[in-house]
């Protein structure tokens, strides 16, 4: 059985974020794929030895500063999980928390969980709109569709991006570089929400948190039908191709 | 100044004649052109009000509660107009105050209720000084355009702190509109919802009031009616739902509500009859009453206007196909369109359902929000169901979610034509048909539907709006 965390889903949810949980769930559920999913918040005991799947969406500043606050207190223990192939998959405000600083809209710095090496600034205008990257996926190029829409600008470090930018503005509106990816550390500003309509990466987060737990990553495969079709919608739409 | 005034008027005037001839519904061309002309042209205008101007914002409910008090004032005699006539922006406001002036520049009503646009409070507030301005509620909306509802209401605070004559007519139940009696120090007057037999289970399902607006603790709740409303307390500084003046409470029959508002000496009690649907509705009437009490309107007229009021395109609008009912509805956000699905669940003669989703400019261009629209209600029921179609420029997504939410794919039907999706849905004629629609495809969708069958009640026909 999987066991996934749904980190503060009463503050993290700001554009649909609950959606991604439920694709993982559903894609599980059409397998016959045992999950359990934990639904964790401020004050509750969080165990990340125990889960395979960890999720985080995007919260207003307020929001993600409590969140952030409370996840401090297991910032350790998290990271060690990580380390040891612990699957997270973080969204816009969740993933800003990774970094070693993030600022919110005031300008004010409040402090990362310093897991993943890279910062996050404000300035300049938001960057809204609908957003296409390509990232690899076990070797095989992957167009990820989605919508972006953060203030912060972010920049990586030490480590790698989920993809590169083919429409839209990614990070920081200027390296061409979209979320980061460290480990089975999965970050991206894009929502959508971002698991929906990207199968494929859904699928490949299954298969990694089935990993974690031991078991053997095999996936039947399912009718993507409806998913293709939203999927190559956006891209139609944009003037690009699926790949 | 007159003369400019006149020129403005008589230019706004001519530029609405143009673009009903050429065919646009548009009515924010002819406001924008005469404050062009004549940027004083609003103030003038509302300065000749004679006994009042009445704004309504907030993110659900405006054009209904504007429709409800404009039909009490009209009920009770008093000259009085309204924007009807559709945007809710500063150019569409002056627009409504033209169509209603003669050329030499000369207003002539009682009141004027106004529906204002969140982001526009502002600018219409400093160029209509309000006698009351009515906040219905704060929810998600458009979240592209007024990125944190936090910033908006900071906005429309900040306009209120100018306006020293006025007074609030909030929603006592939303701790996001309760705030305001405090952060501006104005006169309030609360209308409130009390709990019945099926609150209380339902927990606060919207994401954007469970921080107490004063201290950032978590708020506790009584009971919930839907998205942040209901009975909330903040357990670390005790700001609370204050006791509403106008509190209704279910009266056991469908449609009935029992009013509890003061009296000349005492409390008193009064039944407040509707004829339209959910729960939503119950709270525009109680906005609607709570402003007509306040100007001094007999009881008997508020409740006969109420009891009258039919509502306006795309609000759960009615259409007859055949001998079936079909049910047209505008939605913004996924608590506007929960109340949408919670309607069309508790109707056991539901048949088919269509979905038509843009994403332009004015619908949001981020569609996310579908994903917090709780479809899990309707896979619930789709064993009574026959069929969803999706349509508009974002069908694919729509058809998508229902699949997510546990619909089976058989059932789904994703068709970008939205003149085939319409006549699809209305030709399935198994019971009552229900039609969901976002801004930019309400228009469209509507004139489809009407050249396909006719108004459910001819007597009224709905005003076209804008929120």
């Amino acid at each position: 059985m999987i066991r996934a965390c749904h980190l503060y889903p009463d503050l993290l949810n700001l554009y649909g974020d609950g959606g991604n949980m439920v694709a993982f769930q559903k894609r599980c559920q059409w397998r016959n794929i045992p999950l359990q999913i934990l639904y964790k918040s401020l004050a509750d005991t969080k165990d990340f030895n125990a889960y395979d799947f960890v999720f985080l969406g995007g919260g207003s500043d307020q929001e993600q500063k409590l969140a952030g606050a409370d996840l401090m207190k297991s910032r350790d223990q998290l990271q060690k999980a990580i380390e040891n192939g612990l699957v997270v998959l973080a969204i816009s405000g969740g993933y800003q928390l990774f970094g070693c600083h993030y600022e919110t809209g005031d300008g004010k710095q409040a402090p990362g969980l310093a897991i993943l090496d890279m910062y996050t600034e404000t300035g300049g205008k938001r960057l809204v709109g609908n957003a296409v990257i390509e990232m690899k996926l076990d070797g095989v190029p992957t167009r990820v569709v989605g919508f972006e829409n953060h203030y912060g600008r972010t920049f990586l470090d030490g480590i790698g991006p989920l993809g590169k930018v083919l429409f839209g503005k990614g990070n920081n509106g200027k390296d061409g570089l979209e979320g980061a990816r460290y480990k089975n550390v999965f970050c991206s500003y894009l929502h959508g929400p971002l698991l929906p309509k990207n199968a494929a990466l859904t699928d490949k987060l299954i298969r990694l948190a089935l990993k974690k737990r031991g078991l053997e990553p095999y996936l039947k495969p399912l009718d993507d039908t409806f998913e293709q079709r939203a999927h190559t919608a956006l891209l139609d739409r944009l003037g690009l191709k699926a790949n | 100044m007159k003369l400019l005034l006149s020129s403005a008027i008589l230019t706004g005037k001519l530029a609405a004649k143009l673009s009903r001839v050429c065919g646009y519904g548009g009515s924010s061309f002819p406001g924008l052109l005469a404050r062009l002309f004549c940027p004083g042209a609003l103030k003038k205008l509302a300065a000749q009000v004679r006994k009042g101007i009445i704004v309504v914002t907030g993110t659900n409910g405006k054009t209904t509660t504007v429709n409800m008090i404009t039909g009490v004032l009209q009920e009770a005699g008093f000259k009085t107009i309204s924007n009807r006539e559709g945007a809710n922006m500063i150019s569409g406001i002056t627009t409504s105050f033209i169509m209603n002036s003669i050329a030499s520049g000369k207003i002539d009503c009682d009141y004027a209720v106004i529906e204002v646009d969140e982001a526009s409070i502002p600018e219409v507030l400093d160029n209509l000084s309000p006698r009351l301005v009515v906040l219905t509620n704060f929810f998600q909306d458009q979240l592209d355009r007024y990125w944190e509802l936090g910033k908006v209401i900071g906005i429309i605070r900040d306009s209120l702190l100018g306006q020293s004559q006025t007074t609030l007519v909030l929603n006592a139940d939303d701790p996001l509109v309760a705030q305001f009696h405090r952060t501006t120090c104005l006169p309030v007057y609360y209308f409130g919802l009390a709990a019945d037999k099926n609150t209380g289970k339902r927990d606060p399902t919207a994401r954007e009031a469970r921080l107490c607006p004063f201290c950032g603790s978590l708020l506790v709740y009584n009971y919930c009616h839907y998205g942040q409303l209901g009975a909330y307390s903040c357990p670390d500084c005790g700001f609370k739902r204050p006791k509403p003046q106008v509190e209704a409470m279910e009266a056991g029959e469908e449609g009935v509500y029992s009013l509890t508002y003061p009296g000349s000496m005492v409390p008193s009690i009064a039944a407040l009859e509707m004829q339209t649907q959910g729960l939503h509705n119950v709270y525009n009437a109680l906005a609607a009453f709570s402003v007509s009490i306040l100007l001094g309107v007999n009881l008997q007229t508020i409740l006969g206007g109420l009891r009258k009021y039919r509502p306006a395109i795309g609000r759960m609008e009615n259409f007859r196909h055949g001998n079936n009912q079909v049910y047209l509805n505008l939605v913004k956000n996924p608590t506007g369109f929960n109340q949408g699905l919670e309607t069309l669940c508790e109707d056991r003669g539901a048949g088919d359902v269509l979905i038509v989703l843009n994403d332009n400019f004015a619908d949001s261009r981020d569609i996310s929000w579908i994903w917090d629209v709780n479809f899990e209600m309707l896979a619930a029921r789709q064993k009574h169901l026959q069929c969803f179609i999706c349509s508009g420029l974002r069908g694919e997504e729509v058809a998508l979610r229902l699949k997510y939410a546990g619909i089976p794919t058989g059932k789904i039907v994703a068709n970008a034509s939205m003149n085939q999706a319409v006549r699809a849905v209305l030709g399935g004629n198994r019971g009552s048909t229900y039609i969901f629609s976002t801004y930019t495809a309400l228009r469209p969708v509507h004139k489809i539907i009407e050249s396909l069958v006719e108004k459910g009640d001819k007597s009224d026909q709905g005003m076209p709006s804008v929120s």
